[in-house]
C-alpha cells in the first residue's frame, strides 16, 4: 500500500467526520497560530526598543541615581542626584558635549476651565539637542528662563490640544498646582519613546519645578530625576563614562559603592534586549504549551476513533491489513490533523503579525524560523502523539474487534 | 484421528471429485489451541485433522463452545494455533509471523460475515476494491476487477451506492463480491446468513453454490440446518473435536439428535 493512497483514505476519513477533525485541530491552529504571533511581536517590540533607542542618539548617557542594585530592588531610589550634578559636569567633564537635567513631577495643569493631569518636566535648552526633541510653534526653554526662574512653559503637542482645542496657546496663561505660568511654544510630536509619551509633557525650566512646584526633597540640593549626556561624539562615550563616574564619586565624596549608575545606550540596548529576548522566549513558551496541548487534543481524539473503527481495523485486517499498514493509517490520520492545524494556525498567526504590525508601532516581523519550528514541531506533535493510538489500533486482535460491537 | 477419505458417505459430490485430481486447500494436522495455563486451561481445540479439497462446499456445524469459532479462526489465519500443523493451498501457515498471514489472508482467503463489515463512509465499489489496495494492485486494475466483481453478485446497478442506501442482502453481495475480488483459494464465510431473512437467505446461497459451481472452494460456520443441508458436506464438531468430518446433509438431522 503506498503513502499517496494512504494519504487519500486518512483525508477521506477525517472528511467524514468534519466536525471532529476541525475541532481537534484547533487545538493545533491555536498553539501555531500563538506561536507566530507571539516570536513576530516579540520581535517587534525588540526591534522597536532598539530603534528608539537609536533615535536618542548615537552618544546619549545617561547618569541616574542610587546603583544598579538597588534601582534593581527597590523604586525608592536614593536622592542623590542633584541639579548640581548636571551643572558640574557640564562645566568639568571634557568629552561631554552637552547636559540636560531631568526633574519630573505630576501636578494639575489647568486653562480656564480645562484642567487635566500631566507630567510636567523639568529641564533645560539642552533637552531639544540631547534628546532630538523638536519645537513646532512659539520657542523652547532658554538659559534666561532657567536663571531667572521663569514661570514659562512649552506644551507637548497632545497637551496643548487637550486643554486649547485649536486654539493657538502661545501666549496663554496655564496655572500649573496653583501657580500661574506663560505658554511659550508648543512641541512638535514625537510619539512615545520608551514607554514615556513626552508628547504629554510640559517642559518648564527645571530651577522654576524645583523651586516653585516641588521644593527641596533632597538634603544635597535640587533632585533630579536622571540627568541626559552626550558624548562628543561616540569614540569619547567610554572616556564620557569613566569621567561622569569619577567627577560624581568626587562630588559625593564616595569610597565605596557607587550611589547613582551611568549607562551608555548601549547599556541600556543590551539591556532592553535581554529583557524583551526573555518575553519572547516566555511568550513563544506559554504558545508551546498550547501546542502542546493540542498534541494531546490529537491523542484523545485518535483514542476515541481507534475504539470506534475497532470493527473496521478487524476487517481491515481479516482481508490482509498487515499490523504496519494500520499503524501508518492511524499515524498518517494524525500527522494530517496536525500538519493541517499547524498550516491553518500559521496563516492565521501570519495574519495576526501583520494585523498587529498594522494597529500597533511595533514593527513587527514574521520569521521564517519560526513558521519552519511551527510546521515541522506540529508534524513532530502528530507523530508523537499519534504513535500510542496507532498502535493501539495495530496490536488489536483481528478476532476480538470484528466480534466487538 | 485418521482422515476419512471421501469415498462411501458422498457418493454423488466424490464421483464429481473422483475426476479430477483436485489438490488440497485445507489441511489440518492435529491441531490443538489452548487458551490459558495451568488449571484456567481450555482446550478450544484438541488435536483436530481435518482436510478440504478444492472445489468443495462445506459447513461447518456444532453447539457454541464446540470449537467451530476457533477452528475458523485458524482456517482463517486470524489465529495460529497453539501445537499441530496446518497447511493452506500446500503452504505451511501454522507458525507464520503476523505480517505474513496478513498476506496469506490478502491472497489466498476471502472472509464473509454475519454482520457484513462494510466500511459505511465509502461505496460499494471502493468497499470491494480495499483487499487489493493491500494487494498493491494498480488502481484501474482494481476498479475493472472490483465492477466485476460486483457483476457476478449481481450488483452492478449499485457500484456507486453507499452500504446504508442498501438493503442486507445487497450489503452482504457486496462483502462477497469483496471476498472474491482477491481470487482467493477459499472463501470463508462465518455465519452469513445469520442476519438476513429466509427469502435474501436463499438469495445469498444461491451465489454461494455459484461461486462453488465454478470451482471455488466454500467453507461455511453455520449454526442453521437448512443453511447446511444446502452445502455439500457437514463438518461436525464438538468438544473441540470433529465429530463427523464427512457428514452428508441428508444426514444432518440424525447426527444431531444422536
Amino acid at each position: 500500500m503506498n503513502l499517496a493512497e494512504s494519504v487519500k483514505m486518512a483525508v477521506a476519513t477525517l472528511a467524514a467526520n468534519r466536525l471532529r477533525s476541525s475541532l481537534t485541530m484547533l487545538g493545533m491552529i491555536i498553539g501555531n497560530a500563538s506561536v507566530i504571533a507571539m516570536i513576530g511581536i516579540g520581535e517587534g517590540a525588540q526591534k522597536l526598543a532598539a530603534e528608539q533607542f537609536e533615535s536618542l542618539g548615537p552618544n546619549v548617557l545617561f547618569v541616574a541615581p542610587g546603583n544598579s542594585e538597588a534601582r534593581g530592588t527597590t523604586t525608592d531610589v536614593p536622592k542623590t542626584l542633584v541639579l548640581a550634578d548636571a551643572e558640574a559636569i557640564a562645566a568639568q567633564v571634557p568629552s561631554v558635549k552637552d547636559v540636560t537635567p531631568q526633574v519630573v513631577s505630576r501636578q494639575l495643569v489647568t486653562y480656564r476651565n480645562r484642567s487635566t493631569n500631566a507630567s510636567i518636566l523639568g529641564t533645560n535648552p539642552e533637552f531639544l539637542i540631547v534628546r532630538s526633541f523638536d519645537v513646532a510653534q512659539g520657542r523652547f526653554l532658554s538659559d534666561l528662563d532657567l536663571k531667572r526662574n521663569d514661570r514659562v512653559v512649552t506644551l507637548g503637542a497632545e497637551l496643548a490640544t487637550r486643554l486649547f482645542g485649536n486654539k493657538n496657546p502661545v501666549g496663554q496663561p496655564v496655572r500649573i498646582k496653583d501657580v500661574s505660568f506663560q505658554v511659550i511654544g508648543v512641541m512638535a510630536a514625537k510619539g512615545s519613546v520608551l514607554g514615556t509619551n513626552y508628547d504629554d509633557y510640559a517642559f518648564a525650566p527645571a530651577t522654576t519645578v524645583a523651586n516653585r512646584l516641588i521644593g527641596q526633597t533632597s538634603p544635597y540640593g535640587i533632585e533630579v530625576a536622571f540627568i541626559s549626556v552626550s558624548a562628543k561624539d561616540a569614540a569619547s562615550v567610554d572616556a564620557a563614562q569613566f569621567q561622569i563616574t569619577n567627577l560624581l564619586r568626587l562630588r559625593h565624596r564616595i569610597t565605596g559603592e557607587d550611589d547613582f549608575t551611568v549607562r551608555s545606550q548601549q547599556d541600556i540596548l543590551t539591556l532592553v534586549n535581554t529583557v524583551t529576548s526573555a518575553l519572547t522566549i516566555m511568550l513563544a513558551a506559554i504558545a508551546g504549551i498550547s501546542l502542546l496541548v493540542g498534541g494531546i487534543g490529537i491523542m484523545n481524539i485518535m483514542l476515541v476513533s481507534v475504539t470506534e473503527r475497532t470493527q473496521e481495523i478487524g476487517l481491515r485486517k481479516a482481508i490482509g491489513a498487515s499490523q504496519s499498514d494500520i499503524l501508518i493509517q492511524f499515524m498518517i490520520e494524525a500527522v494530517i490533523l496536525s500538519a493541517a492545524g499547524g498550516a491553518i494556525g500559521t496563516v492565521i498567526g501570519i495574519g495576526g503579525v501583520l494585523l498587529a504590525g498594522a494597529a500597533t508601532p511595533l514593527q513587527t516581523t514574521i520569521s521564517p524560523v519560526a513558521i519552519a519550528l511551527a510546521v515541522s514541531v506540529s508534524g513532530g506533535i502528530g507523530l508523537f502523539f499519534g504513535v500510542v493510538p496507532a498502535r493501539q489500533a495495530a496490536k488489536l486482535d483481528p478476532i476480538v474487534a470484528l466480534r466487538s460491537t | 484421528m485418521t482422515y476419512h477419505q471421501p469415498d462411501n458417505p458422498l457418493k454423488t459430490q466424490n464421483s464429481k471429485l473422483k475426476t479430477i485430481p483436485n489438490p488440497v486447500i485445507i489441511r489440518l494436522e492435529e491441531i490443538s489451541k489452548i487458551y490459558g495455563s495451568g488449571n484456567t486451561e481450555v482446550r478450544a481445540l484438541s488435536e483436530v485433522s481435518l482436510l478440504v479439497k478444492q472445489g468443495e462446499y462445506c459447513a461447518i456445524m456444532g453447539a457454541s463452545g464446540s470449537g467451530k469459532s476457533t477452528a475458523m479462526n485458524v482456517i482463517g489465519c486470524l489465529d495460529r494455533p497453539t501445537s499441530g500443523r496446518y497447511y493452506l493451498d500446500g503452504q505451511d501457515v501454522a507458525q507464520m509471523d503476523e505480517q505474513a498471514l496478513a498476506h496469506i489472508r490478502n491472497r489466498k482467503i476471502g472472509f464473509v460475515f454475519q454482520q457484513f463489515h462494510l466500511l459505511p463512509q465509502v461505496s460499494a465499489l471502493e468497499n470491494v476494491m480495499l483487499p487489493m489496495v493491500y494487494a498493491s494492485i494498480p488502481l484501474p486494475e482494481r476498479r475493472r476487477r472490483a465492477t466485476t466483481a460486483l457483476q457476478r453478485v449481481g450488483l452492478e446497478h449499485r457500484l456507486h451506492n453507499k452500504p446504508s442506501e442498501l438493503s442486507g442482502g445487497q450489503q452482504q453481495r457486496v462483502a462477497i463480491a469483496r471476498a472474491i475480488v482477491n481470487q482467493p483459494v477459499l472463501l470463508l464465510a462465518d455465519e452469513p446468513t445469520g442476519a438476513l431473512d429466509s427469502r435474501t437467505t436463499q438469495e445469498i446461497l444461491h451465489i454461494f453454490a455459484e461461486l462453488n459451481t465454478s470451482g471455488m472452494t466454500v467453507v461455511m460456520v453455520t449454526h442453521e440446518a437448512e443453511v447446511a443441508r444446502c452445502t455439500h458436506r457437514i463438518i461436525l464438531f464438538r468438544d473441540g473435536q470433529v465429530v463427523e468430518p464427512y457428514l452428508a446433509p441428508e444426514n444432518l438431522s440424525h447426527a444431531i439428535f444422536a
